[in-house]
């Protein structure tokens, strides 16, 4: 008891921090998202009206809710088939191995503005890098973010600038497959394809599990990219759900509709989170 | 295994020592920090304090500086402290300032902020400060469009400390050398127009690398077309109008005219950091440019050498003239603000409500345009016209009663961003004009009865 106390006496700065600024936050959300609320008046109950209008009168809502699933389902699964792939390539015994992981980690600990600022420049229609080198093959290049086909394109591209912290995961989860696996794999005459096939992709499947439960999570709240380089634009084309949200709650000082937003996509990430974990049985192998 | 055993008695003592040295430094520097006097000493601490919050930094800040330090220096009642804040979270700080309790004094804003923060009652109305003699005498002498930028119901809640107005920039070299006369400037948008095509060059690949005029920005031509978005009479928001969409229609077609990709192109190419001196007028990228009238100064600075004009913005035919959107630097006082006296009194000071001679040197500071014709007129302004001369083109704009601010509702700035996304519709052609207007229209409908709905 003793000791519980202590423990709690060291915690109490973080416990008071979390009940203060994440709990308290957390449950007033619900009951403001039953209120209209400017922030500065007090909340005035509406009862259901927020969600009424979010889903029968708001076709942005919509399309912030589709552009969002649009990227889940685009960068989510790209971006672990290239950090595994990445994680496969970076796991092979090469003089100088630590200098590649470093080269492929060191993005990921960029600042998101910063990166997002020299995407800028890198995807300028005119003077940016990409439609550069594309230029050298004959290839004029799309005009990327100012181009309502490209620009969401264009941000699931940039994702990728960022999975070094997944390959460092899949790393460590590959280190963690025990070698008689690949020896007894080896005596049954397994080549490289049938041992990725038939043993590192089953044991790396917790790995792949947990990267994609991070991915979806991630990407219902994606929003700094979109912040800085589109603003949601053009044409919509990049209006994410999060943004969408932020927009509701600090431009528009409609608080109250901004929190039903945040439950509505609370719910839909729950769901999806649980859909996933239901299948998960199915194709995630636990033990040797 | 012994040897551990023996000296674990003399190492706890060291140990125990340390921690508590480690924990005293610890104190020590908490102390200290709450200890040390504010980085910011005040200048006159037995005053009253005014805490005045602004958005301005680099050469602007040091202007609003100069102004707070003249303010001080006036009197011996008041201590204006100047805090600026950054701009993009500045609006967020305020309503939670406000919402705690603790406002600063008065603020310089140039966001669209008065009928949302009027309508919520955060804004203490400036005109019952004002005896009905200095009420009547503002309203007569201040710029209409002052007026407007200000009001919300009939109430002042805003004094401009300066108005934005845009008019054309061109430079005579690039006319000559395409064999026009820079002293027939065109009096007809479509004129214009046309001389932007003879201005224009294209690259071997046929990009544009440099524009002749780009027009563009649907709000500024509106009223230029003879449309706009807000009926004053009716207090009424106007979007499907036969003005408006023959405004969105002249400019949408010239967008198409010019190719919608390659103004994309061209625009990315320019140097838009956000710099003065990046400014693609001066690089010359631009032949006919508009813009607003704080470039004055800024060419001046950055490019003095630059042969360049001003003119208003041509009317088309059946159009405006001196026509256009307008915004502007203006002070508020929050409702809650400790000393509302104080904060007047440094707005009248700064605005020249009080003493529009002296205001009109801080005028000149930030080659701000004046709040009213008083100000104007005052020999220091004057000379300031006649260094630079290219600067009585928006002055004259000014008192246009044509000259249009966004439509002061409370819900403007969901308005403003739809008519901007109506128009990037239009002008990349995904919309017909006429389709842009008529979802604009049932756009803002449905968010007028959203309102009505919440009791709003």
């Amino acid at each position: 008891m003793q000791n519980n106390r202590l423990g709690l006496a060291f915690i109490s700065p973080w416990l008071a921090g979390f009940l203060l600024f994440t709990a308290f936050p957390f449950v007033a959300s619900i009951w403001l998202s039953f209120c209209r609320y400017d922030i500065v008046s007090p909340p005035i109950w509406v009862g259901l009206a927020n969600y009424d209008e979010l889903l029968r009168n708001d076709p942005r809502f919509w399309k912030a809710l589709s552009n969002t699933l649009w990227y889940a389902v685009a960068a989510v699964p790209l971006g672990i088939v290239t950090a595994f792939a990445l994680a496969l390539l970076l796991n092979l015994e090469v003089r100088g191995m630590s200098v590649y992981r470093t080269v492929f980690f060191l993005p990921s600990i960029v600042p998101a503005v910063a990166s997002t600022m020299v995407f800028m420049w890198i995807l300028n229609p005119q003077i940016g890098l990409v439609n550069g080198i594309l230029s050298q093959f004959g290839v004029t290049g799309p005009a990327w973010l100012n181009d309502s086909r490209w620009a969401m394109r264009s941000l699931i591209l940039m994702s990728l600038w960022g999975v070094g912290g997944s390959v460092i995961i899949y790393l460590a989860g590959l280190k963690d497959i025990p070698v008689s696996l690949y020896e007894a794999a080896v005596v049954d005459g397994a080549g490289p394809w049938d041992r990725t096939r038939h043993v590192t992709i089953p044991m790396m499947t917790p790995v792949i599990f947990f990267n994609l439960i991070m991915g979806i999570i991630g990407a219902f709240q994606y929003f700094t990219q979109a912040f800085i380089m589109t603003n949601g634009g053009p044409e919509d084309s990049t209006l994410f759900y999060a943004l969408y949200l932020f927009y509701r709650a600090w431009k528009y000082l409609d608080m109250g509709y901004a929190s039903a937003m945040a439950w509505v996509l609370f719910l839909i990430v729950t769901v999806v989170t649980a859909v996933v974990f239901r299948t998960h049985r199915t194709w995630v192998h636990y033990g040797g | 295994m012994n040897a551990r055993v023996e000296s674990a008695p003399q190492a706890a003592p060291l140990r125990r020592a340390v921690i508590v040295l480690l924990n005293l430094l610890l104190a020590g520097t908490f102390i200290l920090i709450f200890a040390l006097p504010s980085p910011r000493q005040r200048a006159y601490s037995e005053r009253i304090p005014v805490r005045f919050w602004h958005m301005w930094s680099g050469e602007w800040k040091d202007v609003v500086d100069r102004i707070a330090a003249r303010f001080n220096e006036s009197q011996d009642k008041y201590e204006v402290i100047a805090l600026s804040v950054p701009g993009g979270s500045a609006d967020y700080k305020f309503l939670l300032a406000v919402a705690g309790g603790d406002p600063p004094d008065c603020m310089a804003q140039w966001n669209q902020v008065v009928p949302a923060w009027a309508d919520e009652g955060m804004l203490v109305p400036l005109d019952s400060l004002m005896t009905p003699e200095e009420w009547e005498s503002f309203q007569s002498t201040a710029y209409p469009v002052a007026l407007k930028i200000g009001s919300y119901k009939g109430h002042l809640y805003g004094v401009t400390t300066g108005i934005n107005i845009w008019a054309c920039y061109y430079r005579p070299d690039h006319l000559r050398e395409a064999g026009l006369d820079p002293d027939k400037f065109p009096t007809d948008l479509d004129e214009m127009w046309d001389w932007g095509l003879k201005l224009k060059c294209a690259g071997p690949d046929g990009s544009i690398t440099r524009m002749g005029f780009l027009p563009g920005w649907y709000a500024q031509y509106a009223p230029v077309f003879g449309g706009g978005f807000y009926d004053s009479q009716t207090g009424q928001v106007t979007i499907n109008t036969p003005a408006n969409l023959r405004a969105l229609t002249w400019l949408a077609g010239k967008q198409k005219e010019l190719g919608f990709d390659k103004v994309v192109r061209f625009q990315a190419m320019l140097n838009t950091g956000g710099f003065s001196t990046q400014w693609p007028f001066i690089s010359g990228q631009y032949s006919i440019t508009v813009d607003g009238q704080w470039r004055v100064e800024q060419l001046a600075k950055f490019a003095p050498d630059l042969e360049y004009r001003t003119a208003p913005i041509p009317p088309p035919k059946g159009g405006r003239a001196h026509a256009g959107w307008s915004n502007g630097n203006f002070m508020i006082i929050p409702k809650g603000a400790r000393e509302v006296a104080g904060a007047w009194e440094f707005i009248k000071f700064w605005s020249g409500v009080e003493n529009p001679e002296r205001a009109a040197e801080f005028y000149t500071w930030g080659g701000w345009l004046p709040l009213s014709r008083r100000i104007a007129q005052a020999p220091i302004y004057q000379d300031y016209l006649k260094k630079y001369p290219q600067f009585r083109t928006f002055l004259d704009v000014l008192p246009s009663e044509n000259i249009q601010v966004t439509p002061p509702v409370p819900f403007q700035v969901f308005l403003w961003d739809m008519v901007g996304r109506a128009d990037d519709f239009a002008m990349r052609g995904t919309k017909t004009p006429k389709q842009a207007l008529e979802d604009l229209e049932r756009e803002m409908q449905q968010e007028i009865a959203k309102r009505k709905r919440f009791g709003l």
